[in-house]
């Protein structure tokens, strides 16, 4: 599609308790890579957040329990993309959860309404508990519209330019 | 590790230890618990969680319930009172289950997950009391509860938990306390399902939503446990790789399988006659659960993958909880309006 993936600096932070999501994040990874992409994969405490700003994408992944309150340990970087004034970074959102509850993924959603405000949103996604096969295919959905957001933002920026 | 060799009672103190055990199963530890210093940190979380959701009884009023009792028809009266005793009789044997498997688990953080657990347990036993007090007289109480004893396809289902408790009581071994772990999960995560979904069922008729109401605490909690009870088998075959062959893995698909097939056998034989229930919806949810609890064991699905079938069998969102949710986790943060998909981004 003519974009030079690599040059793109893409961030994947993600908190996982029991496994869920971390199982999420590694296909995710995967996925990314099989669409040029090399992002750098973390762990929220081991994420710098003071590096937020140099990425050019920022996939996040958080678990929920309960009731759809944000991870304690994803707190203090919801609040840095509250402050971090850059509409034109791409994002996307993703969790587990379990559907027994009120509200599945809740904190997908906090998340969601946030990175609507400030910053470029592309996608969403929720799995209940460790993806199954149905998951994988709604996982590649995910990468692509990331992927169509970047090429549309870029072209955006060109006629801009011009 | 010999996965046969018995297991000792563990001594109280054992000041030459650590505190920060070496292992769930016989560890070096010394007994006494600093949060702040533990092998699986992530037990503080599931601590935490366990407490935010703290609960009782008595902070809902049943006078609604009471007050709908008398217009329920004959059958949902009978099919309430049975489920409420069943349900309260599996609660009776998690309760003491939980402390016993606390004397021989070597990571004081763990007991002290098992001692929260067991005392939920101890709640929602109570809570079945407390709902059967607003509504039945005690000599007709005792008379469900020995209904519960003797009813052959009651008894069926609870062998199969009750020979793995039992054995793992004569017998402690890293095996059969494996075996405990795997059944106590289709204790909380798959026998409690049909009576959920009678309790839920009346609930979407506006039916007895006080006590659905307490199986929504209930539910909550028991998710949890279920949740605990899947780690800890995890690390425990983590910890103790002879734990993990070929046919402990075959054991656990055998024995969710056979519960499976006791929940829809108890669900055809107590659900049968209430209208608006579906049964073969119901056998779809059991299998549908069940593959949730293998994968939170990081197994696969045993049976095929199918989305929610019955997604009205779910907690009670915080509108109809209040007054009872715990602050603990309050965040300050601003809120935002909800947005979706027609906002220009994709939700998958």
């Amino acid at each position: 599609m003519g974009l030079m993936n690599c040059n793109q600096k893409i961030a994947l932070v993600y908190a996982s308790v029991t496994g869920n999501t971390g199982a999420v994040a590694e296909v995710l990874t995967e996925r990314f890579r099989a669409a040029g992409f090399l992002p750098d994969v973390y762990e929220i405490d081991h994420f710098d957040i003071n590096k937020l700003g140099r990425y050019d994408i920022v996939i996040v992944g958080t678990y929920t329990w309960g009731s759809g309150e944000i991870p304690a340990e994803m707190q203090e970087l919801f609040e840095a993309f509250e402050e971090l004034r850059r509409p034109e970074l791409v994002t996307a959102v993703f969790g587990t959860g379990d559907s027994f509850f009120a509200e599945f993924c809740g904190a997908v959603n906090r998340f969601r309404d946030m990175l609507y405000v400030h910053t470029n949103l592309a996608a969403t996604l929720k799995i209940e508990l460790m993806p199954q096969e149905q998951d994988l295919v709604r996982c590649e959905k995910f990468v692509e519209a990331v992927v169509r957001r970047l090429v549309e933002a870029d072209e955006k920026r060109k006629r801009k330019a011009t | 590790m010999a996965i046969d060799s018995p297991l000792t009672k563990i001594k109280l103190l054992n000041p030459e230890h650590p505190n920060k055990s070496t292992g769930i199963l016989n560890g070096k530890s010394s007994g006494l618990l600093n949060w702040n210093d533990i092998a699986y940190p992530q037990m503080y979380d599931l601590y935490q969680t366990l407490l935010s959701n703290f609960w009782k009884a008595q902070e809902i009023n049943m006078q609604d319930d009471i007050k709908q009792w008398d217009h329920l028809t004959d059958t949902e009266r009978d099919v309430f009172l049975r489920i409420n005793t069943q349900l309260a009789s599996l609660d009776s044997l998690q309760t003491p289950t939980m402390t016993m498997a606390m004397d021989y688990v070597t990571d004081s953080s763990f007991k002290a997950i098992f001692a929260v657990i067991s005392q939920q347990e101890a709640v929602h036993n109570e809570s079945y009391s407390y709902i059967l007090s607003s509504l039945v007289s005690v000599a007709e109480q005792n008379e469900r509860f020995n209904q519960a004893k003797s009813d052959p396809v009651v008894r069926k289902r609870n062998d199969l938990i009750l020979d793995a408790y039992e054995e793992f009581r004569q017998n402690p071994t890293p095996q059969t306390l494996f075996q405990l772990g795997i059944n106590s999960i289709n204790l909380e995560g798959i026998y409690f399902y049909a009576g959920f979904a009678f309790f839920y069922h009346l609930a979407r008729q506006q039916k007895m939503l006080k006590t659905s109401t307490m199986i929504s605490y209930i539910q909550r909690d028991e998710m949890q446990h279920a949740y605990f009870i899947g780690q800890f088998v995890r690390i425990l075959l983590t910890e103790n790789p002879e734990l993990n062959n070929e046919e402990n893995i075959a054991y656990i698909y055998r024995t969710v399988d056979q519960a499976v097939q006791l929940e829809k056998e108890w669900a055809e034989y107590i659900l049968g006659d209430i209208e608006g229930l579906d049964l073969d919806e119901f056998g779809d949810y059991v299998e549908y659960l069940a593959n949730k609890r293998l994968r939170q064991l990081g197994m696969k699905n045993l049976y095929e993958e199918r989305s929610n079938p019955m997604p009205w069998i779910q907690v009670f969102g915080d509108d109809m909880m209040n007054g009872t949710k715990s602050d603990f986790f309050e965040q300050k943060s601003r809120t935002y309006s909800k947005v979706s998909q027609s906002n220009g981004f994709d939700e998958l």
